[in-house]
């Protein structure tokens, strides 16, 4: 029966409707080649991202989120500077969708691009390649105006997880932009360096709640034992959320010192807080907190509950 | 027994003006779930896509994958 | 297009797959690569590119068992006590030890997770001791990943057919009945194996919108699955375990406490008081829910308006994004806003899915059925709480088991009188001049559904039920008529309907006592492990009608405290937290 299968056609057939005289066939001839997953539609595609109407233009970057490789990236890096908004934008999103480290050859000479929306999505775009080249530009965007830029930027250097990077990431961590303060403070969790912690417990006491709670998790992460007095400080936090996190970073640190700092907030009416606690009280295991535990044993909440089971087991191995 | 007609507003719209059906799209058609969209041909032989049948779970993919942006999915009266 | 045509077509393949969702091309694409010789065949009855319950894609995983941050063991054990104990633990331990693995394919397909800023997966603190929630910062481009990975591997899609009966021989799977939605041309596929992953029955209650496609699930998910399964003589396990969610009243949309809880949302009273603790989905969670309802302190909202706008706008990033994007027009629409008012929640219509229940038809940790070379997946199959990310492993795991089972064995005979006679059950609505249309027959048998079947379970109601299905399965079968062949489809799904409907009815009746809170509270009883700590395997009759047998749990793998048992009982806010 004809046509009870989806199609495999030709690459070149399907695209022969990229010189129809029509915008809207030619759009038709883009869906279907992006519909071949056929890498040899790479190349047809690239074309249609520069045809003269705006809609077969769109059409094509969004298209060419389903492929991949150097040619696939300098088409849509060569649409970010497309006339139509929208054409840049599908572009944007696409860039970001890249996962072959080769297609990173087409955006690196563009790190430095004047233009700031260009900027932006190249940035974006290099991230999750990891290509350790893009480490100079993105220290150099730091510098830029634009907030969004710099945000960017700190993304780029945080998934390369390289020691040099720090002086720039704690530089970055005092930015006046929220966003890239937080976004600083996250991408230092590979480093346990006293350069990385410092920063980190300085921002303890940021204006900010977002940024402490940024700062108040990584420290899980990028702490050592001389983290936890600044830690158990975070414990008064005003906002909730900040709290919860210095909690569970105390706990991953092993810092039984806290334990009966932490102990007395199980009696908080905020339940997210007193599972926390009780998972942590229970990593911590020290054996005075067991009394604070068992009032909770038969807390209204079964996670609660559960956690306290598993915390009190713990201390009795 | 013939049965009733009775009328009913339909949540997907669709601008005639961006709508390419005359160039043979058919996104929004192959690609809603319950199959509810169709091709009409108007009065002077252009075409458009238009919702057939009452029967949507409002998802988007129509309105999300139509490559002109002609399509638009309103929550179902009965619900809204 | 729609005009009703006649015509049979026959193709013979090694694999056919039911279903292009979430499992089929999982399961398509793992026995493609496992024996890339097998002709493997996946159908659906819309779609490929956009069928299924993730048509436009999912917010997050919301149990993966990732190295690190959870175990097998943790897992296996939440998911059984939170099923009341009624688990084989054998396919829930074997997908918490392989899921990772299909996460990180995935992840190269181009699914993204969402990963910190040092580039490592970021996953959420929900509910448990364990960590489950992998977010899924661009989940919208899931069925397009997908459906790039089945094109590339030259997997032989059909759309638009619609399988209506399962084909069986020699005592195993022989292939299927199906027919173009669109033409109502039939085609008849031979098989060596086949795989079912045809989704939930969605359309089982009504939504109180009255909308019969306002459904919870993917409205196209009418439950075909479960009938198919039936007919052909597999065993359904433990159908008296409805799903019902807490949903986004009238939008009938997920609150989505996996998103909001974790920030500090919850699920309060008209006082705003919560008075439940823990918004995971369960059935004593629903019990409490419903019990305030009924109590005269409801409605029931979410409640986020105390929340920082930060979170607020996190919250609504995901919630209005990625999932159901129309879920930011509805407020839009009823002028809501999560930073002012509390949102009106409400108990959804029931239904079959395993994804979030224990309900379906019964697999094996391989994914296989009662039926050998049948498999099942995804939220039909009774692999409990599985979710999306079940969908893709058990799935995985029919795939390559059904590409072992093909090397041994070839086509099953099957009887050709078996095609003619669901030919001619299936163009009968054809065949009238006028009569009942399938949107009135629907409609009727789930308005019964919510009437009668609905929890709290009544005897005397079920019975009820069973008699007014009775009386319309008499106006289906003599006087259902349809115009074209969309309707004709239509009609199909009726009739489905209808045999979940009778399935959920009889399964209810068979286990007397009360288990997983509401989903199975039938107030004459009480629950009572003595006779009823077992599956329940609904069968079909000699006598075409359901029929039932106990089934021992299988030993567990994870052994569970007597102290765990209850974690999930004991749900109502004590008066002094409450009053805080």
């Amino acid at each position: 029966m004809s046509g009870l299968f989806e199609d495999f056609d030709d690459i070149a057939d399907l695209a022969e409707g990229l010189d129809d005289p029509v915008p809207g066939a030619r759009i038709m001839a883009v869906i279907d080649l992006t519909d071949s997953a056929d890498p040899a539609a790479i190349p047809h595609l690239a074309r249609a991202i520069a045809d003269e109407d705006a809609g077969v233009r769109k059409q094509a970057a969004q298209g060419l989120t389903d492929f991949d490789g150097p040619e696939v990236a300098a088409a849509l890096v060569s649409a970010l500077t497309d006339p139509d908004p929208a054409v840049v934008a599908a572009a944007s999103v696409s860039l970001t969708e890249l996962k072959d480290p080769t297609s990173g050859d087409a955006i690196l000479p563009h790190l430095g691009d004047a233009n700031e929306v260009k900027l932006t999505a190249c940035l974006a775009g290099i991230k999750e390649l990891r290509r350790p080249e893009a480490m100079t530009p993105a220290v150099a965007a730091l510098k830029h105006a634009a907030p969004g830029v710099r945000a960017q930027a700190v993304g780029v250097i945080g998934w390369l997880q390289d020691e040099t990077s720090l002086p720039a990431l704690q530089e970055a961590a005092h930015d006046t932009d929220v966003n890239v303060r937080r976004t600083a403070l996250a991408a230092m969790g590979f480093s346990q360096s006293e350069a990385a912690q410092s920063a980190l417990i300085a921002a303890l006491t940021d204006p900010e709640w977002i940024v402490r709670e940024a700062a108040a998790e990584t420290l899980a992460k990028s702490g050592g034992p001389s983290c936890i007095p600044a830690l158990r400080g975070a414990l008064a936090d005003d906002y909730w959320q900040v709290r919860l996190k210095a909690v569970r970073s105390l706990g991953k640190l092993g810092a039984t010192e806290a334990a009966m700092e932490i102990a007395p907030m199980m009696d908080l009416p905020v339940p997210n807080l007193r599972k926390e606690c009780a998972a942590v009280l229970g990593e911590l295991a020290v054996p005075a907190t067991a009394s604070y535990l068992k009032k909770y044993a038969d807390d209204n909440d079964p996670d609660v509950r559960k956690n306290v089971r598993w915390a009190l087991e713990r201390m009795a191995a | 027994m013939p049965l009733a007609q009775t009328a009913t507003t339909v949540p997907v719209t669709v601008n005639a003006d961006l709508c390419i059906a005359d160039k043979g799209c058919t996104v929004c058609v192959d690609v809603c779930p319950l199959d509810v969209l169709r091709i009409a041909e108007t009065e002077d032989g252009s075409k458009t896509a238009y919702m057939k049948y009452d029967e949507c779970w409002y998802c988007m993919p129509c309105e999300a994958d139509c490559p002109t942006g002609a399509v638009t999915v309103n929550l179902p009266y009965l619900l809204k | 297009m729609d005009e009703i045509l006649d015509g049979l077509t026959q193709i013979d393949c090694d694999i056919l797959v039911i279903g292009g969702g979430t499992a089929g091309p999982m399961a398509a694409l793992k026995a493609k690569k496992k024996n890339p010789k097998a002709n493997v065949v996946l159908l659906d009855k819309a779609n490929v590119k956009r069928s299924g319950a993730i048509s436009m894609g999912m917010d997050g995983l919301n149990n993966s068992v990732i190295p690190g941050y959870a175990t097998p063991e943790q897992y296996t054990k939440e998911i059984t006590v939170a099923n009341d104990g009624i688990c084989d633990q054998a396919a829930v331990y074997r997908y918490a030890q392989e899921c990772y693995g299909i996460i990180q394919e995935l992840d190269d397909f181009g699914i993204r997770f969402q990963k910190d800023q040092n580039g490592e997966y970021d996953v959420k603190k929900v509910h448990h001791i364990g960590t489950y929630v992998l977010p899924m910062p661009n989940g919208d481009t899931v069925k397009k990943a997908l459906y790039r990975q089945l094109r590339k591997a030259r997997i032989n899609i059909v759309n638009r057919y619609m399988a209506t009966r399962l084909l069986t021989g020699e005592g195993r799977i022989a292939g299927a009945v199906c027919v173009n939605t669109r033409t109502a041309e039939f085609l008849v596929v031979r098989a060596k194996a086949v795989i079912m992953g045809l989704g939930a029955a969605g359309r089982l209650g009504l939504p109180t919108s009255g909308y019969l496609y306002g459904t919870y699930e993917n409205a196209s998910n009418s439950g075909e699955g479960y009938a198919m399964a039936y007919h052909a003589g597999a065993g359904l396990a433990n159908l008296e375990c409805y799903q019902i969610n807490p949903l986004i009243k009238d939008y009938n949309g997920p609150a989505c406490a996996y998103v909001a809880g974790p920030m500090g949302g919850y699920t309060a009273n008209a006082q705003g008081e919560r008075f439940i603790e823990c918004d995971y989905w369960s059935g004593q969670m629903m019990q409490e829910f419903y019990d305030e309802l009924q109590g005269g302190k409801g409605p029931v909202y979410l409640k986020l308006n105390h929340l920082a706008e930060e979170t607020i706008s996190e919250i609504e990033r995901v919630l209005h994004i990625v999932e159901r994007p129309t879920r930011g027009h509805f407020h839009k629409g009823r002028g809501t806003d999560y930073r002012k008012q509390m949102i009106e929640m409400h108990i959804s219509e029931i239904g079959f899915c395993s994804g979030h229940s224990a309900s379906g038809v019964f697999v094996d940790e391989h994914a296989r059925t009662t039926i050998p070379g049948l498999y099942a997946a995804g939220d039909m199959a009774n692999v409990p709480h599985n979710y999306m990310l079940g969908a893709f492993t058990n799935g995985a795991f029919a795939g390559l088991d059904a590409a072992d089972f093909i090397a041994d064995v070839d086509f099953a005979a099957f009887d050709e009188a078996e095609v003619e006679a669901e030919r001619t059950r299936v163009l009968a609505p054809t065949k009238r001049d006028d009569g009942i249309p399938p949107n009135q027959i629907e409609y009727k048998t789930r308005r019964l559904v919510n009437d009668y079947l609905q929890p709290p379970k009544v005897t005397a109601k079920m019975e009820l039920a069973q008699e007014r299905f009775e009386e319309v399965r008499e106006d289906m079968e003599q006087g259902m008529y349809v115009r074209d062949s969309h309707e004709l489809m239509r009609a199909l799904e009726a009739s489905s309907i209808l045999d979940c409907a009778d399935m959920a009815a009889s399964a209810s009746l068979y286990r007397t006592e009360s288990r997983w809170g509401l989903y199975h509270n039938r107030v004459e009883y009480d629950r009572d492990d003595e006779n009823w700590f077992c599956h329940t395997i609904l069968t079909k009759g000699d006598d075409g009608k359901p029929a039932h047998r106990k089934q021992e749990v299988k030993p567990y793998i994870v052994e569970i405290a007597e102290d765990e048992k209850d974690a999930y009982n004991n749900q109502r806010v004590g008066a002094s937290v409450a009053a805080e």
